[in-house]
């Protein structure tokens, strides 16, 4: 059976590299699907998605710092 | 593990298209050689050009490097407007040769550009005129420039050579199209733009909400293709703006470029609206004019992503500035909408600010939601405190591009927004020089008589916009402050023996005894209209132009 939070953590992850202020949120359902994938002795599936979705939102985040950092840097 | 790889692709393909590829290209643009071109030709003025001191904000500068300010008004009588679609005057320089000028229309929003006119404006000590155009005049018919229309244009340079006054040539819109189609509450009369054959509102019915004619499905729709490219619209947008950029690419009197006036959000959402679309869009046609390469090579023709850069569309036009408008979000909000990331490695650029504080502003627009009181936070020096930040992120100039309220406000509004431009040292281009109608906002009164091409020169805008500032000087740190209530006038500034001239204007209208300290040569020419100019080279040190408090000789009617 496959986990609904690592979906969400998935298309969340996917939609910070746009908007930038879902990433929080993205992290947060790809960690707590993760715990729970881990947890459920292979009956919970979709680790792959909450990974690919917790990595988009830290490359977001790792965005939002560099462009704060610039703004704060460059004006 | 096929699944897994095309996730991992996916994620890649979707942050190339989002901020990651977008930051990755703007960041890139700050270690890419800045594009080469030939030496200048000499012309009647100075090139110029954005010098980038470090630790500092860009600055517009002459060819001895001196910082420059520009002071002038924006003429906007070669648009065309709704629903005429149609020159509300010939275009045809013929009509206007030895001082012709064709009669006014009370019908037209604003009256004939005519040879007189820029000599008004020098008179006011404008040194630069905004000519805004249309690109639906430039291009009727898609891929079919109209050479009559940038002939106009090129007569208009010409009368401002002669009077030694720069001309920015503004590529204007207002509301995306006078081609959006009627409807309820809509007043085409007040729309500009895109020729009918680039505006696509697929259906949606026009008809403005609350009062303002952005707030339109048909023009959001049709401004939301124009940024993603339907139709290859932009492309063509860009092409119209590099047949521009040829025709003038040898000539100085042409400071520059603005390549799209308010650029309106459409269906997106900022910042991604500015950060994704708006600034893109402003590279590739950056990489259009001056051949820039900045940005990944890419298709054209349909939507092209942050990354892609565009080709060179044959300008070489690597001197002029490029004015780049915030997006009209800004406008509204007094507050940066986008992230002020770098744009291009081309190094002439000019963040257009469009300074309308309590007139545009949400506290304006929406007073039930926010009071003047309550925004903007930072009152009329937000906008402009923010824009240096912005600009100096972003490696460009400040202009103050467009700036205007009723005559009725002008002790609050006007007076203000002149202080914050001496403030910030940011040029200015009023908006607008004349204008027909009730209510109109130009330097001149409209005219008593339909036949007149305008009324007298408003008298509270001739104490606030013909002022003592110094076009030019070497002392990046200068400091100035005209008084408006009485003429007076003191710069502070410094330099070294050899450094090129301060140069400052006076206008006939402050009439005070000139003083200048600590500067071994001066000289003070009078011009023919009573206008002052004085020269003062350093010797060393500090050094200072006053001009003493004096009974201001206005001559606009009240």
């Amino acid at each position: 059976m496959r986990d609904r939070g690592a979906t969400r953590a998935l298309v969340l992850g996917l939609l910070s590299l746009w908007f930038g202020i879902v990433a929080p949120f993205a992290i947060f359902s790809a960690v707590r699907s993760l715990q729970r994938i881990r947890t459920s002795n292979g009956e919970l599936q979709g680790a792959a998605s909450a990974t690919t979705g917790l990595v988009a939102a830290f490359i977001a985040v790792a965005v939002i710092v560099a462009g704060v950092t610039y703004w704060i840097v460059a004006s | 593990m096929i699944q897994r790889a095309l996730i991992v692709v996916l994620v890649i393909v979707v942050a190339l298209f989002t901020y990651p590829g977008a930051m990755l290209v703007s960041f890139a643009t700050r270690i890419t050689p800045p594009p080469t071109s030939s030496r200048a030709p000499a012309g009647a003025l100075s090139w110029l050009h954005v010098e980038h001191p470090s630790r500092a904000i860009p600055y517009i500068a002459d060819d001895e490097g001196r910082m420059v300010f520009l002071h002038g008004a924006t003429p906007a009588s070669l648009l065309e407007f709704g629903p005429r679609n149609q020159p509300e005057y010939p275009i045809d320089p013929a009509a206007y040769e030895n001082g012709g000028c064709p009669a006014n229309k009370a019908e037209s929003k604003y009256p004939p550009l005519c040879q007189a006119d820029v000599s008004q404006m020098a008179r006011l000590g404008f040194n630069v005129m905004r000519l805004p155009i249309s690109w639906s005049l430039l291009e009727p018919e898609r891929g079919r420039f109209n050479r009559t229309y940038v002939d106009r244009v090129a007569q208009i340079v010409g009368w401002a050579r002669d009077q030694g006054m720069y001309v920015i040539v503004d590529m204007h819109q207002n509301a995306y199209s006078n081609f959006v189609g009627p409807g309820p509450n809509v007043d085409l009369g007040q729309y500009s733009g895109a020729p009918a054959w680039a505006t696509f509102t697929d259906g949606l019915p026009s008809h403005v909400f609350v009062s303002q004619r952005e707030v339109n499905p048909a023009v959001l729709e049709a401004t939301t293709n124009f940024w993603y490219d339907r139709n290859g619209i932009q492309d063509e947008y860009l092409a119209a703006l590099a047949y521009v950029a040829k025709r003038f690419r040898n000539d100085p009197v042409v400071a520059g470029y603005g390549v799209y006036n308010e650029p309106l959000i459409g269906w997106n959402l900022p910042p991604g609206f500015e950060d994704l679309l708006l600034f893109p869009f402003y590279r590739r046609a950056i990489d259009a004019i001056t051949g820039a390469h900045d940005g990944l090579p890419c298709w054209s023709g349909f939507f092209m992503p942050a990354v892609c850069g565009y080709r060179n569309l044959g300008a070489d036009d690597a001197r002029h500035l490029i004015f780049l408008d915030t997006g009209l979000l800004r406008e509204v909000t007094d507050f940066p909408t986008h992230l002020s990331m770098p744009l291009s490695s081309y190094p002439n650029l000019v963040l257009a600010l469009h300074a309308y504080t309590h007139f545009y502003t949400v506290d304006h627009l929406l007073p039930q939601l926010v009071t003047s009181s309550a925004y903007p936070w930072g009152g009329y020096d937000q906008s402009y405190s923010l824009a240096e930040h912005e600009a100096r992120a972003m490696g460009a100039a400040l202009f103050v591009s467009e700036f205007g309220s009723p005559p009725a406000d002008d002790s609050r509004l006007l007076a203000s927004q002149v202080v914050e431009q001496e403030k910030h040292r940011a040029g200015f281009a009023f908006w607008t020089w004349k204008e027909n109608g009730s209510g109109a906002w130009g330097v001149y009164a409209p005219p008593k008589s339909p036949t007149d091409s305008s009324g007298c020169l408003r008298a509270n805008r001739e104490q606030l916009l013909a002022r003592v500032y110094p076009r030019a000087t070497a002392d990046t740190g200068v400091s100035f402050r005209y008084d408006s209530s009485d003429g007076s006038f003191s710069l502070s500034a410094a330099g070294h023996v050899g450094d090129a001239p301060t140069v400052v204007y006076v206008p006939p209208e402050a009439s005070g005894d000139v003083t200048v300290t600590g500067a071994a040569a001066t000289v003070i020419d009078d011009g023919e209209d009573g206008s002052r100019v004085i020269t003062a080279s350093p010797t060393g040190g500090a050094f200072g132009v006053q001009v003493a408090p004096a009974t201001l000789a206005l001559t606009g009617c009240q």
